[in-house]
């Protein structure tokens, strides 16, 4: 479903990803696993066609991401990619209802199905009763819920986490794990960076891959 | 075309706009106070013009000065009735009136006769003769002449002393308003009988003749027939009395003002978010909303719908100010700088008359640009790899 060849990426000289070779099947959660600046995030942008990989391709559905214009690459990721950033990446200042919808608002639908989106989405999360709260007033592990329920309200096959746990505590984190636990029954694709132990481990995982010095080390 | 707006995509901008509130009340004000100076600027000018043109409908086609030795003299009532006679001319008015010497103030007044019958060419005067009727012992003066008046003891009468050295005691009867530095600061109203008393004319006779032709196409032909049937006179025609209004209204009004506000708006509004841009948040943003899936394009929609709503908003808004302002306070200060040097009318009527061509061209000078200068800095960015919101 998701096949990285051969791809190299640059960031002006300095070296991201060292011929990179992946692929993953559908349904399958992967957790990417390296130190810091091994380039796990560089991966992740580019199977969500966030980046152009400087050589090699990326292919995700027969579709080749990494030649994707601007445009098409956007849409792409509205209709596939769920992506769980490290920083959250949520806007403060709008409310959890305004933050979830975010990523349906260019495709004008209809008020009722995006209700019914939404409804699913926070009630599946817990955080229904926070709908009306600003972002900025929420704590660590409801932005990280809020978050998660922005990269699932579009129903994505893809769904990408970078860190997901990078800024939570133990407990937090292990509610995430059982969040991720849920995805994964609903056959979704899902990629986790991370070089946090507690992903190591899991009956549930299917793969953890080592990322290090640009390069893929081992295939477990 | 309502069903092609996107509701949420507004709404989205909205609190966009929301977000950043000091700086966007601070643009919607100075927006909607520039497109309200423009604007007054623009409706005080066409309604001047408008005024203007019914100003010289009544003007005189002619004036016929009498001279001697080109010195200017009186005519007699007998000449008035001549002119009236010749082919062409549809009416004739024997004007009176000219200058008194107050030297105990070291000023000059200017004496204008009026008669309940004239059609004057000069509106305050027509207002006045419909407002007052004078008896013949009273006069009119102007809020300076009243405070040079004042100045020097006279608050209910003043004595003129006549031609032959007596004293002619007229009646202040009331005081009108004019700016101190017009031309008719220093201007008396008084019957024509008056100002024959005064000035020692006899009461035959008229400081000049007012003519009005039958046929704007014949007043050379006609002026050629006066001049030969009276040698001694000055013929003064329509566009020579006119030239001075015409420097004041095209020159004072507008073109002027508007081209300096116009410069200032546009270098203000864009200069101001051209500099700013977006910011690290807004540019952070953008980032996000690509990495969700957001299009350049829905990206730029947003900010399009963010520049409209502002924009816009604070345009119609202006036009309203302006509105209000000029039609319904009679545009103070403004009016002023318009009529500084020269005027008439001391409230002026203001007849409403708006000239959408210029609404409309104020339109795409203001609202356009804005808006563009609040997508281009926007697409810059939104053009740029969406992944540095990854760290
Ligand atoms: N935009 C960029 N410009 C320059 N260097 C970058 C950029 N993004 C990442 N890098 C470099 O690429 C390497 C891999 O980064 P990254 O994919 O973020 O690693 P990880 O997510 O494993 O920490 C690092 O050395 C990082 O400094
Ligand atoms: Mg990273």
């Amino acid at each position: 479903m998701i096949t990285l060849k051969n791809v190299v990426k640059q960031y002006g000289n300095s070296l991201a990803l060292d011929s990179v070779s992946l692929k993953l099947e559908e349904g399958e959660l992967v957790v990417l696993k390296g130190v810091s600046g091994s380039g796990k995030s560089t991966i992740l942008s580019l199977i969500a066609g966030l980046l152009k990989p400087t050589s090699g391709e990326v292919v995700v559905d027969g579709k080749k991401i990494s030649k994707l214009p601007d445009h098409f690459a956007a849409l792409y990721r509205r209709d596939n990619i769920g992506f769980i950033f490290q920083k959250y990446n949520l806007i403060a200042d709008l409310s959890v209802k305004e933050n979830v919808l975010l990523p349906l608002v260019p495709m004008n639908l209809p008020r009722e199905e995006l209700e019914s989106l939404l409804e699913k989405t926070l009630s599946s999360l817990n955080i229904k009763a926070k709908e009306k709260s600003l972002v900025k007033n929420l704590s660590g592990g409801e932005q990280q819920r809020v978050a998660i329920a922005r990269a699932l309200v579009n129903n994505p096959k893809i769904i990408i986490a970078d860190e997901p746990t990078a800024n939570l505590d133990e407990k937090l984190s292990l509610e995430f794990i059982e969040m991720l636990r849920a995805m994964k029954s609903k056959n979704r694709t899902i990629i986790v960076a991370t070089h946090d132990p507690l992903f190591f481990n899991l009956d549930f995982v299917d793969r953890v891959i080592e990322v290090q010095k640009a390069k893929i080390l081992s295939c477990l | 075309m309502i069903k092609d707006i996107n509701f949420y995509l507004a709404g989205y901008a909205l609190k966009s706009l929301l977000r950043d509130k000091s700086k966007n009340i601070f643009i919607f004000i100075v927006f909607s106070l520039l497109v309200a100076l423009l604007a007054s600027t623009f409706f005080l000018s066409a309604s001047m013009r408008a005024e203007y043109h019914q100003l010289i409908k009544n003007y005189p086609d002619i004036v016929l000065t009498n001279q001697r030795a080109m010195q200017d003299i009186p005519y007699n009532t007998d000449v008035v009735n001549r002119v009236l006679n010749l082919s062409g001319v549809s009416s004739t008015v024997g004007r009176v009136y000219g200058k008194y010497a107050f030297s105990q103030a070291e000023t000059v007044f200017t004496l204008l006769g009026i008669d309940a019958f004239e059609n004057y060419a000069n509106p305050l005067l027509n207002k006045l003769n419909k407002k007052y009727s004078l008896d013949d012992n009273a006069m009119l003066v102007s809020s300076s002449v009243a405070t040079i008046l004042k100045q020097n003891y006279y608050k209910e009468y003043f004595n003129f002393i006549k031609e032959d050295g007596s004293r002619q005691k007229v009646q202040i009867a009331d005081t009108f308003y004019t700016p101190k530095s017009s031309a008719d600061a220093n201007l008396i109203v008084m019957p024509n009988e008056l100002v024959r008393k005064i000035f020692g004319f006899k009461k035959s006779e008229f400081t000049d003749i007012a003519i009005m032709v039958q046929n704007r196409e014949e007043i050379g032909f006609i002026a050629g027939k006066l001049q030969e049937e009276f040698p001694n006179a000055k013929i003064t025609l329509k566009e020579d009395l006119l030239r001075e209004y015409e420097n004041i209204y095209n020159f004072r009004s507008g073109f002027f003002l508007t081209v300096f506000v116009i410069a200032f708006f546009t270098f203000f509004i864009i200069i101001y978010d051209k500099l700013s841009g977006p910011n690290s948040a807004q540019k952070r943003e953008i980032g996000i909303l690509k990495a969700i899936g957001w299009r350049v394009e829905d990206i730029l929609k947003a900010k399009l719908y963010e520049g409209i709503l502002i924009s816009l908003s604070a345009y119609i808004f202006g036009i309203i100010l302006a509105l209000i302002y000029v039609y319904i306070f009679k545009a103070p200060y403004l009016k002023a700088i318009f009529l500084n040097n020269y005027t008439l009318l001391s409230d002026y009527r203001l007849v409403f008359h708006i000239d959408i061509q210029t609404v409309v061209l104020l339109f795409f000078v203001s609202v356009p640009l804005y808006i563009a200068a609040t997508i281009i800095p926007s697409w810059r960015v939104a053009t740029l790899d969406a992944d540095e919101v990854m760290r």
